[in-house]
This record gives C-alpha cells, structure tokens and sequence, in this order.
C-alpha cells in the first residue's frame, strides 16, 4: 500500500483503493459468459488491484453481466473474437456453461492466451461464491458482536420509558381527578411507543442484511438512520453535530450493508472524540460522483497506524472490545457498491473518512423510504 | 421514617425534606416529583449535573438540601463528574443514584463512594420513598 502525503506535517491520507504496486504486470483478463456466474466473477476480479479485466462478452445484450460490466466500467464486447483475440490477453475464462464453448475457444486463442472452461471454470464459481457468502457473513457477524456495546444506550432508552409508565401506572390508583387520569393514561400510550420504535430500530438493524438487489438509497436519510442507531452504542449528548447536506443526494447499494457502514463510522468517530467534540455529516452530489463525508475533532490516527486500519483484525481497542473488522467490512461494502473510502488524519485534531460513490440518476429509480 | 425534617434546623419549612432530582430526562424528573411530593417531599429539579451544581450553590439550598437523587448518563457534567462534586462540596448531603443501566462496577465504586443506594429504572414508588427515607436518616445523622 502507498499512502500519499497532504499538506501540514502530520496529516496523513490513506485510500485503500491504493493497492501495492505489483511486481509484474497485471494479469489481463477476459469474461465469456454475463450470466449468474460471469457477474459473480466479474464482482470478484474487479476488486483485486493486480488483475485487469479487459472486457466480457455474451450472446444475450441483457445479461446481468453486462449490466453490471457498464457500472464499473468494463469494455463490453458483442462479438467473442473480438475479445480473445486482443493482444496481449492472459487469460479467458468460459462461464457459459456450454460444453461446446471450450473447443470454439481453443480454436481461436493466440498462443499465448490460456484458457479456464469446463469444470475448472465451474470450481473458480463455487469459490467466488463461498468467498461472497463468507464476506456476508463475515459483516453480519462483526453486526451482532458490535451490537453488545449498545447494551448501556439500549438500557437507558428503555429504562427511562418503563420508569414514567411505571411512576404514572402507580399513580392512576389513587388518581381521582378524571382529567389527570386520561392525560396521564396518554403519557403511558406515548410511553410505550417509544419503548416499541427501539426494539423496532435494532431489531431491523440487527437482520441479516437483505439479498435484494441493489436499489437507489437516499443518503441523508440514511445518515439520519445511523445516528439514531449509532446512539445506543455511543453517547452522543455531548457532541455537536453538523449536518452538511446536500438535498436529494442518491447512491446505489444495499440500504441494510450502507447503514452498517454508517453506524460504523458514526461510533468510531464519537469514540475518537471520548464523547466530546463535533461530528460532520457532509454529503454531495458532484458531476460524476457522490461524495460522503465523516468528520471528526477527536484523537487522530497515528500515522504508523494509518496504513493498516482497512486490514482484517487489526484493532486499537483494548482486548473483548473490538473486532477489528469494522473498517474492513466497511472497505467491502464500499467496494461492491464500485465507490471508494479515503481518511484524512491530523493527530490530536480529528479524522475525515471521504466515501466516493459512482454517481446516479434519481429520475425513475426506486429510492429506499427514508 | 424518622421525624428528623431539615425545616426544624432552618425554620419555616413544614416539609419532610427538601430533594433534589437531576436526570437529563423530563418524563424521570416528572414521576420522581410527583411520587417524592405526594410522600410530602419539596423536589427540586436539575436537567444535568451543571444544573445541580448551580441548584446547590444557590441561596438557601447549601443548608436545606436533603438529599440528591442522582442519574448517570447526562450531558455536559455526568452523574459520575456530579456525584465527584458533592461528595467533596457537600460531604454530609447524601446521594442516591437512579440509573437506566445496572452496572455492577459502577454500583460497587459509588457505594463505596458513600452513596447511600443504588437504584435501577424502573424503580417502585414504595423502593424509591424508602431509599430517600434511609438517606433522610442518614442525613439527620450527620447533623448530630
């Protein structure tokens, strides 16, 4: 990994989109196929920085695979001689699932191109796949472990409800003033809706994050969602909090995966603040991308700890009280939804985690309720 | 309960003891008032410990507060900061502490600290009557 430097002597960048400057050059490849198994493949490769997809080709112009090849801009071909046959290509993997395809193939490649069909294709599928239902897992389960430290915000928020409906429960038995006793009766009603919308808050927050497809979220609603959520794990009573947004702001993802990524960032940032300091939430739409921002006035990251904090297990919290996944989690969500994620550190002056997501057109789409 | 009111010692004060509740939540202030007030009680109210702070230091509450009844988790100066400030400001007024979250550690450092009880939400009218009963007690000895 590279980590650019900034202006200002301690102010440290890290993209994790910057990958280590491969040795060799990249190993160039091509997708023949766009269905189930191509789009699988395509998601996987495109996020590994030594591999170059150089295009992906199928009979049908409505694959999925295709669809997806012109959101991450992969060169989408019609004909298949046209894709083997560019120079230089490693490698072409068949994920047609025809058994004809491998000897079409074999005809046509240059000499230097191999070839991945048949059941060695089918194997590389089922791996992608294992691989993608682990990664699944991997966030659902860092989820639930994040879930325990909201024990002390769930306690108060619940708690303080049952004590007014208890206090006026108590009360109505001597109540003899018909006034006092419907009024009071009212507060126990509102009471105990409040009680429901939290256990209706971490209930839906505590699912499995949806299979649905990826549909057009809107932003600032879901930072709205995450600052709710993220108050059961940190106080935020304390904090300012400033809102930077920018009206209508859209992405495209899994609504369930990007308010994990937001209740993730939103916690850290309070933690680094030890609950004093002003938290950001900027949003914007720019001409080719939508840019998300988390700021933070608090401790700073080390600079020596800047390059790892994306890596899997790597935690600075005391033992039992981090998984060290937050970050990497965050860093595949980010990945699937085609966007990156960048911080900005000034030790002992804050963090600013910088999202940048293709941009999207609102018109039409199916936008996630607020 | 112990005849002991703080109006005997300052005069014109007809009440069982005069108590002061500090809790970020309206709604907590509101039932601990109405619950201490029907067992004769005059209740003060602070929404956080910056607010108790003042309530204390002013006018006549440095000789005729009774007890405090405490929160936790507030803003700006927190149950924990608070209870730090009475404990040396106002040695002889006792605490109890009403909080949302049961902590052991935290019950045992503040007991140890000289609060007088520990109570979680959602606490009786009878429990809470009781535990500032047994601080008033606690009060009156200190007065002797």
């Amino acid at each position: 990994m590279v980590a650019t430097s900034s202006p200002g002597a301690h102010l440290r960048r890290r993209s994790e989109r910057i990958e280590p400057v491969p040795a060799s050059p990249p190993i160039r490849v091509a997708i023949v196929g766009g269905g189930r198994g191509g789009t699988a493949l395509l998601d996987a490769l495109h996020q590994i920085g030594t591999i170059e997809i150089v295009g992906i080709t199928d009979k049908d112009p409505t694959a999925p695979g295709l669809r997806r090849a012109q959101e991450i801009n992969v060169t989408i071909y019609e004909r298949i001689a046209d894709l083997i046959k560019i120079p230089g290509l490693n490698l072409v993997m068949d994920l047609t699932g025809d058994p004809a395809m491998k000897s079409v193939l074999q005809e046509q490649l240059m000499p230097e191109t191999d070839l991945v069909s048949g059941q060695a294709s089918r194997l590389l599928r089922t791996l992608v796949q294992h691989e993608s239902a682990l990664q699944t897992e991997l966030l659902h389960a860092e989820k639930l472990a994040g879930i325990g430290s909201f024990a002390a915000g769930i306690a108060h928020d619940m708690n303080n409800p049952l004590q007014l409906i208890l206090g006026l429960a108590e009360n109505l038995t001597e109540e003899t003033d018909l006034d006092a006793v419907h009024l009071q009766a009212r507060d126990i009603i509102d009471a105990v809706k409040r009680t429901t919308a939290i256990c209706r808050d971490l209930t839906s927050y505590s699912r499995r994050a949806s299979l649905r497809q990826d549909c057009l979220i809107a932003i600032n609603g879901k930072l709205d969602e995450a600052l709710k959520i993220a108050r059961y794990a940190v106080a935020l009573q304390d904090i300012e909090i400033r809102k930077l947004y920018q009206p209508d702001v859209v992405v495209k993802g899994n609504p369930d995966e990007l308010l994990h990524v937001f209740v993730n960032l939103i916690t850290n940032a309070v933690q680094a603040m030890e609950h004093h300091g002003t938290l950001t939430l900027e949003t914007k739409a720019m001409a080719d991308a939508t840019q998300v921002r988390v700021s933070d006035t608090g401790s700073g990251i080390a600079p020596e700890l800047l390059g790892r904090i994306f890596e899997p297990f790597f935690t600075t919290k005391p033992p039992g009280k981090g998984t060290g996944l937050g970050l990497y989690n965050i860093k595949n969500v980010i990945h699937h939804m085609n966007g990156t994620i960048e911080v900005e550190s000034h030790v002992g002056r804050g963090s600013t985690f910088v999202l940048t997501f293709p941009s999207e057109s609102s018109a039409g789409e199916r936008t996630t309720p607020p | 309960m112990s005849e002991f009111k703080s109006g005997f010692f300052v005069g014109g004060e007809s009440s069982n003891g005069r108590v002061l509740i500090v809790d970020d939540e309206p709604d907590i202030r509101k039932v601990v008032r109405m619950t201490l007030q029907k067992a004769g009680y005059d209740v003060l109210e602070a929404e956080n410990g910056e607010k108790a702070i003042e309530v204390i230091n002013s006018g006549e509450n440095r000789l005729l507060l009774d007890v405090i009844i405490c929160d936790i988790r507030m803003p700006k100066v927190n149950g924990i900061e608070a209870i730090a400030y009475f404990r040396q400001n106002y040695p002889r007024v006792p605490l109890i502490v009403l909080t949302g979250f049961p902590d052991t550690d935290m019950a045992t450092s503040l007991l140890r600290q000289g609060v007088v009880d520990y109570l979680v939400k959602p606490v009786e009218g009878d429990k809470l009557k009781a535990s500032v009963a047994r601080a008033m007690e606690q009060r009156e000895l200190a007065h002797l």
